[in-house]
């Protein structure tokens, strides 16, 4: 199965609506699970993919994993919204520590320089702060889950 | 306290530390007792003088700041010691924030916040513990720092190695381990845009000279003293901490990720191999095999499911 194939299968997945699908031929494994708005995509990438060469990168595997969300923020850039997207792969926080209240929520002013939400990776928290002063309209990640990198975090109507 | 420890164990009379620090006889005496409050054994001589009863084992820039020449960390007024603080790593990530050049080291005789990973507490009693934060700038983008959280726990091994003589096992991503039990922690803070960090900060729990753990801690946690049965130098151990982090910073900005990937692999039992639950963040528990670390470092684990890529950690051992 080649990288298009794959993206064809997700987005039948999607237009069927269907949530959970695993394949399996010979070594080759995938697994789409859809969570919500969110489809995540686990192929393990050096059985997967190795016999049909070029062989793509884990990264190229995942990128159409957050598709749903990818063109909603995507429509929303054509609206004049800034989307701030995650620049590493990850684990996002809306909060700084469980249990404590989320760093911004949806109708919030935010001023450029101001911490969103966090992504850890590696045990490394990485505080993600706004690039523009203004209004956040949407939160686009889940609390707690996996986020992939340049993936849509936050739309922001800008001051 | 610097002048004592020039002359230690020597009888230093209150005139001579009142001339040399510039301070009054009666603001000495207020100093010996607040030193006596904080642990430091001084004992009071009628009518001579002050004395240093032993060397402390204090983690004083004074003591640390002349091994470090030629590192990042060297440098007047680079090191900051707190007998008493909240948390080093919050200390560093404000001064972060507030425009403080790379090199800055907090170190702490106590932490009365100390924290790990999730809101998750360090405990972090008076003078048995090594509390120390490190304020970088790397030159990288987010994606490429990442592995500064394999490099910090390499580094760290790599100095309780040379103090000690202890091999110290790792687990994925900076978890040292003695006899299968934790005896230092390693929390990295970042704050960086899309394409630039701005700061990081590497902050560094070793249990040293802890004598026991109570409770739930006495079942998973370890010092050096437990697991030699001697105690040892706090200060012989942080100059090597800072002497080995320096290195793999540097190693890390100029070579990439590649060595500090390949390093783990090689020096960490959790790299291969090894049967594993693991917690990662929200998503639900799963158990499988550890099958290596990809290029950018993250632990990849062999399900019943195909391979799975550990994104935060909460890796155990099963």
């Amino acid at each position: 199965m080649n990288q298009k194939e794959l993206k064809e299968l997700i987005e039948f997945l999607i237009e069927k609506d269907i949530a959970e699908f695993e394949l399996e031929r010979g070594d080759v494994k995938v697994r789409v699970k859809r969570a919500g708005e969110q489809t995540v995509v686990s192929a393990p990438p050096h059985m997967a993919f190795t016999h049909h060469a070029p062989a793509p990168p884990p990264e190229a595997v995942a990128s159409p994993a957050p598709l749903t969300t990818t063109q909603k923020a995507a429509a929303m850039a054509d609206e004049g919204l800034h989307i701030v997207k995650s620049p590493i792969v990850g684990t996002y926080y809306e909060s700084p520590s469980p249990g404590s209240p989320p760093f911004v929520k949806v109708g919030d002013s935010v001023e450029a320089g101001e911490a969103l939400c966090i992504i850890e990776a590696m045990k490394l928290m990485n505080e993600i702060e706004s690039d523009v002063a203004g209004e956040v309209v949407k939160k686009l990640a889940a609390n707690g889950q996996p986020v992939e990198y340049g993936q849509p975090l936050f739309a922001i109507r800008q001051k | 306290m610097r002048v004592l420890a020039d002359h230690a164990t020597v009888v230093v009379s209150g005139t001579k530390l009142a001339e040399e620090i510039g301070i009054s006889r009666s603001a000495v005496w207020r100093s010996v007792e607040h030193l006596r409050e904080l642990g430091v054994a001084i004992a009071g001589h009628p009518r001579t003088g002050y004395q240093l009863e032993q060397v402390p084992d204090l983690l004083l820039a004074e003591f640390i700041e002349p091994h470090l020449r030629g590192t990042i960390f060297s440098g007047t007024g680079k090191l900051r010691h707190s007998f008493r603080t909240g948390s080093t790593n919050a200390l560093a990530m404000q001064a972060g924030a507030a425009g403080e050049p790379e090199g800055a080291v907090w170190l702490a005789e106590e932490q009365t916040a100390g924290r790990g990973r999730g809101g998750h507490a360090w405990e972090s009693a008076k003078s048995v513990g090594i509390y120390c934060s490190v304020l970088l700038r790397p030159p990288l983008s987010p994606a490429d720092a990442l592995p500064l959280s394999l490099a910090a726990g390499l580094a760290t091994a790599a100095a309780v190695e040379e103090a000690t003589g202890l091999v110290a096992d790792l687990r994925w991503p900076n978890d040292l381990l003695l006899g299968g039990k934790k005896f230092c922690g390693i929390l990295a803070e970042m704050n960086a845009e899309a394409t630039r960090v701005r700061y990081a900060v590497i902050g560094v729990g070793i249990n040293v000279n802890q004598a026991r753990f109570s409770g739930e801690l006495a079942e998973t946690a370890t010092s050096l003293r437990l697991a030699t049965g001697r105690e040892w130098s706090r200060l012989e151990l942080a100059v090597a901490l800072l002497k080995f982090l320096d290195g793999a910073y540097r190693a890390l900005v100029e070579r990439g990720p590649g060595p500090v990937v390949a390093a783990f692999e090689q020096r960490s039992s959790y790299a291969r191999g090894k049967r594993v639950r693991v917690k990662d963040a929200g998503l639900p528990e799963y158990e499988g095999v550890t099958d290596g670390l990809d290029a950018r470092g993250f632990l990849q684990v062999k399900t019943a499911a195909g391979v799975r890529t550990v994104l935060s950690g909460g890796v155990r051992e099963i």
